[in-house]
């Protein structure tokens, strides 16, 4: 029983009043529990893909309100892919579905995107509530940019393949300010004070306030943490900061109500705002990555199948660009597959000349991930979240 | 005791005119001025949904466009978010209505023990903040194993935080309730149950209406308990928070005017229909 | 239907049943749950024990009293503000509206038909620190030169006051309608002023109206948290905003638990309060 039981299925089974109601139930009945389903399905297909993302991630033609890549996808080898965007936020994702995966119960999907820089996608690792890829149906993943290709939470990437990445900076309105291009401008210059903000991410903010001191992100030690820790409240008492967002910093800035703000390069480049300039910081800035993973009960070799066709690199370049000749919008960040800017070029030469979604060796050297144990240290986290919820 | 100038007869007229005059009106003005704070940013919602922004986000007017409205669904998942809203919205109003009416007129009627406790029960899920009410019933739910998320998960989270707020509102209305009325028809000979339905429903009739429509305006705006409890189910709320925070497209504008012109229309269809009846009575 | 004659006694329970079976189901248990939860300890890491932890309830009193007295303060306010400012409208609407009663109240649950985010957005457009609003503001020296009026706790009450109106205007309309015209005349007729009219006639009979829409808003209110997350700055969230933290972020479940036991228990005490000062049988209903 290899299709992916589907909601109305199993309300089906439920007014019949059957017995084996609960997903362990009917896994059981099929042979085997959910961990070892994978293992069991003889390299056939699902039916279709439950796959979570975020919204505004897939390349999306505007007139027939579909997403290419994935029409293309049922086409080529006849699975469905019901996409839905239901993720918006790493935390509220989390503990939406944490519930169920303590349980050891599935979540009715095959595969959900987190990202690196929050705690959440190393606790889904640790915590075991992922299945392992089936690396032999992925043969692509040989196209994974080097830099990508460690992580520390999945030294061998045996849960988890990038899905785009994107930086983080600081971004300018130029018609009320001139260039902010430091953190320590950012926080420190009277001249803004009350129209900047600050990201609410943890991971994010302290990157870039670390590079700023001199510290190495990727490594934080209490002191580190907290000579950091403390400009940036500096910068809160003395009312610098105006507030914490999430990517809600993006309409704040359009209206002209701040000057300048910490923020994420993706959402720059889709302003559409000439006056608006994002830039990587002076002593760096952040490096983030949305991640695929394939949380207990998802069907692995179905998922590990969707993967490898999103690291071909033709396919890679026709999500990333999009298709302005036939009304077809990319999705604008940082793809891991190497090649992919080569077709990107093909579809919207305009893209594979912008930094944003392809930078320049100079801009990937300047960014920086942090250190994954500190995201999940409970100290830290406090402190950090007393700051932002004076 | 100092002279005041007292008004002639004249004068007195003229200035008690004026002053009815003002006194009439000033409330039919304030509450114009009311319902214009009231719906601002409906009309900014509405203006917009006619922007042609050039980026992901419709926050700075670039341009008039119909498209918008032409492609309404132009943005895939849109169209069933908001199905789905409309359908928990309706069946969820009602019967929260339906309970929250019974519950009502048990407590102000009748004397029966636990009517402490009935009160406290029900306003406690008005204090509950909306994260843990949403993160305990999901508890709740995962302890039950043949409970799938989706659209009934959805209907029960809803029922259960709307009849708090169709109790209070009923019961506004049968606290002052003259109960004569209804003494008065049964003196006449009718039954328990006829009087209810021919004198009571009637003269509630405007309090079950708030009550819907409050639990309606409730159940089609509420984010986070339906988040922990949809499953991979996606309502309206759901997708404008999503869309939203990257950059809500302009046909979430649209909806969100589409179904205030419905409701307006159908309303105002009520009242025409209304007038017919006063016409020919 | 002599049946309900021969069983008055069982008609309470009958009306009482369904409604309070599925609050009892769908609330009472799943805060069992949580107040199992608001008693564990641990972190995600190790896992969570239920180790009797009244700590918790103390740690939370102790670390954010601040946010609880602020969540109190601005949910207060704001909840007068909505009652000065809907009052008006529901006696207009239940004395003046004639056929268009239905039509005007649709009115004001409409803002409830663009979402939440949206209608905060558009209120951020209106209040920029370059809008309309804000400009005037300032040239009438309400605001300094760099005042601002978004990022405060200004912007948040309005945005709480803003967003809870129906659930004032919606009770007040309720109670209203049902006034009795003859009434008023009658005071009238007594040589009673309209202002003395309304003191003595029509605000006495509306109080059930006052209570219930007093409750229905400041009771939600104290515990919102999305008008402090997108209009305030950090010095103005609200319990909240830190209980949504502890949950989300921090994943310190009991930590959110207890902190949510509080907040319901100084609710409680805040609304048993207003019930002495207002007479109980507005707030609980006369029984017959």
């Amino acid at each position: 029983m290899t299709d992916q039981l589907t909601r109305r299925e199993l309300l089906k089974r439920g007014a019949a009043g059957s017995a084996m109601l609960t997903v362990p139930g009917l896994l059981a009945a099929c042979g085997g529990k959910a961990k070892s389903s994978a293992a069991k399905s003889t390299n056939k297909l699902a039916k279709t893909l439950h796959f979570s993302n975020w919204t505004l991630y897939m390349d999306t033609n505007k007139k027939t309100h579909s997403f290419p890549s994935l029409v293309q996808f049922q086409k080529k080898y006849g699975v469905h892919v019901d996409y839905v965007e239901d993720i918006n936020d790493n935390a509220s994702f989390f503990g939406k579905i944490q519930g169920q995966l303590s349980r050891g119960q599935s979540v009715n999907r095959d595969i959900v995107v987190l990202t690196d820089n929050d705690r959440y996608l190393s606790l889904m690792i640790k915590k075991g509530y992922v299945e392992k890829l089936d690396k032999s149906a992925i043969p692509n993943m040989k196209n994974l940019v080097d830099v990508q290709k460690h992580p520390n939470f999945d030294q061998n990437r045996d849960y988890s393949l990038p899905w785009q990445s994107g930086m983080t900076g600081i971004a300018y309105n130029d018609t009320l300010t001139g260039p902010v291009l430091s953190v320590d401008d950012l926080l420190t210059n009277p001249k803004l004070k009350g129209k900047v903000t600050c990201l609410n991410s943890m991971g994010d903010a302290l990157t870039l306030v670390m590079l700023s001191n001199g510290d190495d992100p990727s490594k934080v030690t209490d002191k580190s943490f907290n000579a950091a820790f403390n400009r940036v409240k500096k910068a809160v008492d003395s009312k610098q900061i105006r507030q914490f967002t999430g990517n809600d910093y993006a309409p704040i800035l359009a209206r002209g109500d701040l000057m300048a703000a910490m923020s994420w390069s993706g959402d720059i480049a889709q302003l559409g705002n000439q006056h608006i300039h994002w830039n990587v910081p002076k002593d760096g800035g952040a490096l983030w990555t949305d991640n695929m993973l394939i949380p207990k009960g998802g069907n692995v070799y179905t998922a590990s199948f969707y993967m490898n066709y999103v690291y071909d690199p033709k396919v890679q370049g026709l999500m990333e660009a999009g298709d302005p000749k036939k009304n077809i919008t990319g999705i604008y960040y940082i793809p891991p597959v190497a090649g992919a800017g080569e077709w990107a070029k093909k579809y919207d030469p305009s893209v594979a000349n912008n930094p944003l979604i392809f930078p320049t060796q100079k801009m990937l050297d300047s960014v920086h991930l942090f250190d994954n144990s500190a995201l999940n240290n409970q100290k830290y986290l406090t402190q950090w979240q007393n700051l932002i919820s004076a | 005791m100092s002279s005041i100038a007292v008004p002639n007869a004249r004068e007195r007229n003229v200035l008690a005119g004026a002053l009815a005059f003002v006194r009439r009106h000033v409330l039919t003005v304030y509450s114009l001025l009311f319902f214009a704070y009231l719906l601002l940013p409906i009309a900014v919602v509405m203006v917009f949904s006619f922007n042609h922004p050039t980026g992901k986000f419709n926050y700075t007017w670039q341009g008039f466009t119909w498209d918008n409205w032409r492609y309404w669904d132009g943005v895939p998942g849109i169209r069933s978010a908001i199905f789905l809203s409309l359908e928990i919205g309706l069946v969820a109003s009602l019967i929260a209505t339906a309970l929250g009416t019974m519950i009502a007129l048990a407590l102000v009627r009748y004397g029966f023990r636990g009517r402490a406790t009935t009160n406290i029960l029900i306003f406690l899920p008005l204090s509950t903040p909306e994260i843990v009410l949403g993160a305990s019933l999901l508890t709740l739910f995962l302890n039950l194993s043949f409970v799938t998320f989706g659209f009934w998960t959805i209907l029960i989270a809803h029922i259960m935080f709307c009849i708090s707020f169709a109790v209070v509102t009923v019961k506004a209305r049968l606290v002052g309730f003259d109960r004569h009325l209804e003494e008065a028809a049964m003196d006449l000979g009718a039954n328990e149950w006829t009087t209810f339905r021919k004198v009571t429903l009637p003269l509630t009739a405007p309090a079950i209406l708030a009550a819907l429509l409050l639990c309606f305006a409730i159940s089609i705006d509420d984010f986070v308990v339906t988040y922990f409890n949809s499953g991979s189910e996606v309502t309206f709320p759901l997708f404008v928070w999503g869309a939203a925070r990257i950059g809500a497209p302009p046909q979430v504008n649209v909806i969100g005017t589409a179904i205030f012109i419905v409701a307006v229309t159908a309303m105002l269809f009520n009242v025409l229909y209304q007038r017919r009846r006063e016409v020919r009575a | 239907m002599s049946f309900f004659h021969r069983h008055r006694g069982l008609t309470p329970y009958l009306l009482l049943g369904p409604g309070i079976a599925w609050l009892a189901v769908f609330f009472v248990v799943p805060l069992g749950f949580l107040a199992y939860q608001s008693l564990q300890s641990g972190n995600f890491d190790i896992g969570y024990a239920f180790t009797w932890s009244w700590g918790n309830y103390w740690h939370a009193i102790r670390d954010y009293h601040a946010q609880f007295v602020r969540s109190l303060e601005y949910a207060g306010l704001a909840t007068v503000l909505a009652l000065v400012i809907s009052y008006p409208v529901a006696y207009w609407i239940a004395f003046r509206g004639g056929r268009w009663k239905n039509l005007l109240l649709l009115f004001i649950v409409a803002p409830f038909f663009v979402t939440y985010l949206i209608r905060t957005l558009a209120w951020e457009t209106i209040l920029s620190d370059n809008g309309f609003v804000v400009n005037t503001l300032q040239s009438l020296h309400v605001l300094g030169p760099s005042g601002r009026l978004l990022a405060t706790s200004a912007a948040v009450v309005t945005g709480i006051t803003y967003n809870f109106l129906p659930f004032m205007a919606l009770p007040l309309y309720v109670s209203l309608e049902q006034i009795d015209g003859s009434l008023i005349e009658a005071a009238e007729d007594l040589y009673a002023s309209k202002l003395q009219a309304f003191l003595r006639v029509t605000l006495p009979l509306s109080l059930p109206g006052v209570v219930a829409g007093t409750l229905l808003t400041f009771i939600p209110a104290a515990g919102d948290f999305i008008n402090a997350q997108l209009l305030g700055a950090p010095e103005n969230h609200m319990i909240g905003n830190v209980i949504q933290s502890k949950f989300l972020e921090l994943t310190d479940y009991p930590a959110a638990a207890s902190m949510s036991f509080i907040l319901m228990g100084g609710i409680l005490v805040a609304v048993a309060i207003y019930a002495r000062i207002v007479g109980t049988e507005q707030l609980t209903g006369t029984a017959a």
